[in-house]
Order: C-alpha cells, then structure tokens, then sequence
C-alpha cells in the first residue's frame, strides 16, 4: 500500500504526529554560552538527561530512554574513533551531526516499516573564543538547527530544546530578549532556570502562549525548584585541560542560586 | 645461520630513563628525567616521560617511547570512553589491569628485542579507601603496589638506593615530606643517577632543562612549574 507516494506521506505524517505526541511532556533543557564557558540546565531528573560526548562537545535529549541511549552510543563512538586515530583537534560537532547523526535520524525516521528514534537531540560544542561556540539541535527527522545566523535569526549564544514547538519557540524568544554572552555563570545559572520556567509553562494543550509575567515566572520557578532536582553541567573555556565537561553536583548548584 | 642471527638486534632503538615516584605529604610525587637515547647517542634533551591519563591518573615511563606513548594513548582513550559510556569512573583495579594488559600483550615486541617498556603507574582512589595508589610493573605486565616509593629504568638502582636511605635514615620519612622537601629528594636522586648513567639526563645546569615533576592528589594533577623546580634546585641542589 505505501508503494503509492501519497499513503507513503500519509504514512510519514501520521508517525510524526506519533512522535511528537510521544515528546510532548519533555522536561525542556536550556544550554547558554556566558562568559567563561557553556552552562547546560534541566530540571526534574528521574534520569540522567545530560552527557558527556567528547572533550569539547556535551548533549542534552529527550524522549525514549532506549533510543537516546542508542544515539548517544553512536556519538561517543564516532567521536571517540576520530580523536584516538587523528586527535582530539579532528573532532568536530558540526561533522558528527551532519555527516553522520542527522542521516541516521532521517533514514529511521522514513523506513516506514522499521521503528524511528524517539528522541530529541541538543548538542553545544565550546569553540577557543566565544563566537566560536557551536549549539546544534538535532530532531527525531534528522532535521539540524544551530545557533549561526541566518536570513531568519542573527547569531544567538544559546540554545534550547524542548518537548513541542510552541515550548521551544517561546524559550527562543525570551533568551533572545534576556541573554547576553557576557554573562557571568550565576546570572547565566539563574536566566537558563527563567528560561526552562518559561518553557515549562508553555508545555501541554493548556499551556501559556505569550510570554508569562516576571512575577509568574519566579512563582513557578521557586515551586519547581522546591519540587524538582536540578540538573547542570559546564563545558569550560578554559583549555589548561583537554577535557571541558564537568557535571555540577545539586548543592553546587543551589548554593550558586542562593536557594 | 641461527634464527637469531637474522633479527635486526643491531638497531639502536630509542630509549628514555630514569623514572621515579614517592608518596609524601601532598600525594604522589611521580619524576622524570628528560633524556632519550639510543645506544651512545642522545637523542632528545626534552622528552616528556610523566604522562597525564586522566583527571587523577599518571604513567611515567622507561624503555621504548614509541611504544609507552602508544600505550599511554590507548590508556587515555579507554578510561576516557568507559568513563562517557558507562556514567561511571573505571575503578583503580580496572585502571591497573588495563596497563597490565597491554604490557603483556607487547612482551612478543620485547622478545623480539624492541618495544620494551617499564612504567610507573600512579593515580588517586576515591573509592571506598580513598588514598594515593603507587604501582610499578615489569615488561611482562605483572603489577606491584608500593608502599613508599618505586623507581625503574636505567638510572634507578642508584634512585632506589636513595630513596631508601631517605626513608630509613633521612630527616624523616618520605611520606612525611613536605612538598619543598619532596622536590629536592626527587632532583638529588635525578642528579645522582645521571652522575653515572649516561642514559639518564639529570639536570642540564647549562641548558636549563628541568626533570618534569608531577603531583597526584585528591583534587587531581599538578604540574609543577620549571620556575618553581629551578627555585628548589638552586636552593638545595645546585
């Protein structure tokens, strides 16, 4: 039956609302590049959504616990291969999810007749200076979004991901209007945990629309932050050493908030 | 002609000594000479034989570099990739064997006449005993753990002998040493064995090239700067 284009499309179509209804609930995550490095955040943690890939390059995701596991996997791998058989100067985030990622997303996703990822992919990869720093949101479809300007956005030094559009779109607004690279990590701390806020509003058929008021923003904030754990991990500037990943513990994090 | 008489056992490899490592106050103290050689000649005056592995972990080296680099590559790569595959740190005992293996797995290279390598091995155990670990190998890949001090290469019988006086009959015993204190055992014993090995580098007073010194500690490696190696050898040394 798919043999006919259009049930082919129909048949495309209807797993992609399928997926989406599956991410819908995402716990949204926020990665912003400040001052001395790139600040990853999310909240309610019933498992790990943060990760190391690389020395330089750290993901978010959401969705299927197996298929993100899987992609991950993928990631390290290829990382891993490119930096021990040239060196860690080869890797590259813009190659891993071009090259590689994004037409394993896309073939998955439109073999109609075998499973797709169900999963949402957020990558940030820390340049030498600032303008240099790569965030790259990588869909279920294999479609690639990145913080490099376009004829539709300047460059942003930030990145998010989140489980509908309406969600994302609205956390992309408000970091724009908010965020400035220069910021120091407890500014960049508390914007990102504004930022996850707003896109948590925004979640679900009765989810806000328009940007909330500050006031509601912090009540919702101070009420997840007592209810939730909080996840954070940096990927830091500073190249003394190779390896830049380095997870935040919970108090590390709350005495940083002054919570 | 013997089968033997066709392996190539005339090339001069090159080969780099004398390593040592002590625990004191502050940790591990692990030391290098920066001298490599093949037979007569020097072939480098600034080789690196203190190798990083990871966050806590140090392998210093004696014996053929092309191989105790490779292996200290490799080392890297997969502490590093368990580490982001499996969400967890590789324990000491993991580490160790790992090292063990791919020594063991090269002894076919060190028959033949090549390859031989004989590192030190010293890292921080945070597990359920945390403490400073100190371990010392043969070519084979059998592992020793120390308690005080280890030391291999060319130059280490004149090193071993100095540390073990130190230990019995110096000011204190090494473990009790300050980081200063440390400094100068480790360059006295450098200096030493290069008096009379000529494999082993020492101090170079003329061209100003310093053993690298390395520290291993709970909050993980330091480097110590040459500037700061130079103030202790001028003081107490030279």
């Amino acid at each position: 039956m798919i043999e006919e284009p259009y049930r082919w499309v129909e048949a495309i179509a209807n797993r992609a609302e399928y997926i989406e209804t599956q991410l819908a609930t995402g716990s949204p995550i926020v990665v912003l590049g400040y001052r001395d490095g790139i600040l990853f955040l999310t909240l309610g943690k019933t498992r790990q959504k943060l990760f190391e890939i690389y020395d330089r390059i750290a993901m978010g995701a959401i969705g299927h616990p197996g298929d993100i596991e899987r992609l991950r996997m993928t990631a390290i791998e290829l990382a891993s291969t490119e930096g021990f058989t040239r060196s860690a100067a080869d890797v590259s985030l813009r190659r891993l999810a071009h090259y590689s990622l994004s037409p394993v997303l896309k073939t998955a996703f439109e073999q109609v007749y075998g499973a797709p990822y169900l999963a949402r992919l957020l990558f940030a990869e820390i340049g030498a200076k600032q303008e240099n720093d790569l965030f790259l949101r990588l869909d279920y479809d294999g479609a690639i979004a990145t913080n490099s300007a376009t004829f539709a956005q300047t460059r942003q030094d930030f990145g998010v991901l989140s489980g509908t559009r309406p969600s994302t779109e609205l956390m992309e607004n408000y970091l724009a209007a908010e965020h400035s690279a220069g910021a120091t990590f407890e500014r960049a701390l508390k914007l990102a945990l504004d930022a996850w806020t707003v896109g948590h509003l925004a979640l679900g058929d009765a989810g806000v629309k328009e940007l909330p008021a500050r006031d509601k923003i912090v009540t919702e904030r101070k009420e997840r932050l007592r209810a939730a754990g909080i996840e954070a991990a940096v990927l830091d500037r500073d190249d003394k050493t190779a390896i830049r990943y380095r997870a935040l513990t919970e108090p590390e994090i709350r005495s940083a908030l002054g919570d | 002609m013997t089968p033997t008489a066709s392996l190539p056992t005339d090339i001069p490899l090159t080969q780099a000594t004398t390593i040592l490592a002590f625990k004191f106050q502050g940790g591990v103290l692990v030391a290098g000479d920066r001298r490599a050689t093949a037979g007569n000649t020097v072939v480098y005056d600034r080789a690196d034989k203190v190798l990083e592995i990871d966050r806590h972990s140090i392998m210093a080296i004696a014996g053929v570099p092309a191989t105790a680099w490779e292996m200290a590559r490799v080392l890297e790569h997969s502490f590093q990739f368990f580490r982001r595959t499996q969400l967890q740190e590789m324990s000491v005992d993991g580490k160790v064997r790992a090292l063990s293996k791919l020594l063991r797995d090269n002894f076919g290279f060190v028959l033949q006449g090549a390859g031989i390598v004989v590192p030190i091995f010293a890292t921080y155990d945070s597990g359920s005993d945390p403490a400073a670990r100190l371990y010392f190998y043969d070519a084979m890949g059998a592992q020793f753990e120390v308690t005080d001090y280890a030391a291999t290469g060319s130059g280490s019988p004149a090193v071993r002998g100095i540390l073990y006086y130190e230990n019995n009959w110096g000011k204190k015993p090494l473990v009790k040493l300050t980081e200063d204190e440390a400094v100068t055992v480790a360059l006295r014993a450098l200096d030493t064995a290069a008096e009379s090995d000529t494999a082993t580098g020492g101090v170079d007073r003329d061209a100003k090239i310093f053993p690298v010194i390395k520290v291993v500690s709970r909050d993980g490696i330091a480097t110590l700067p040459e500037k700061r190696i130079a103030a202790v050898f001028k003081r107490s040394v030279a």
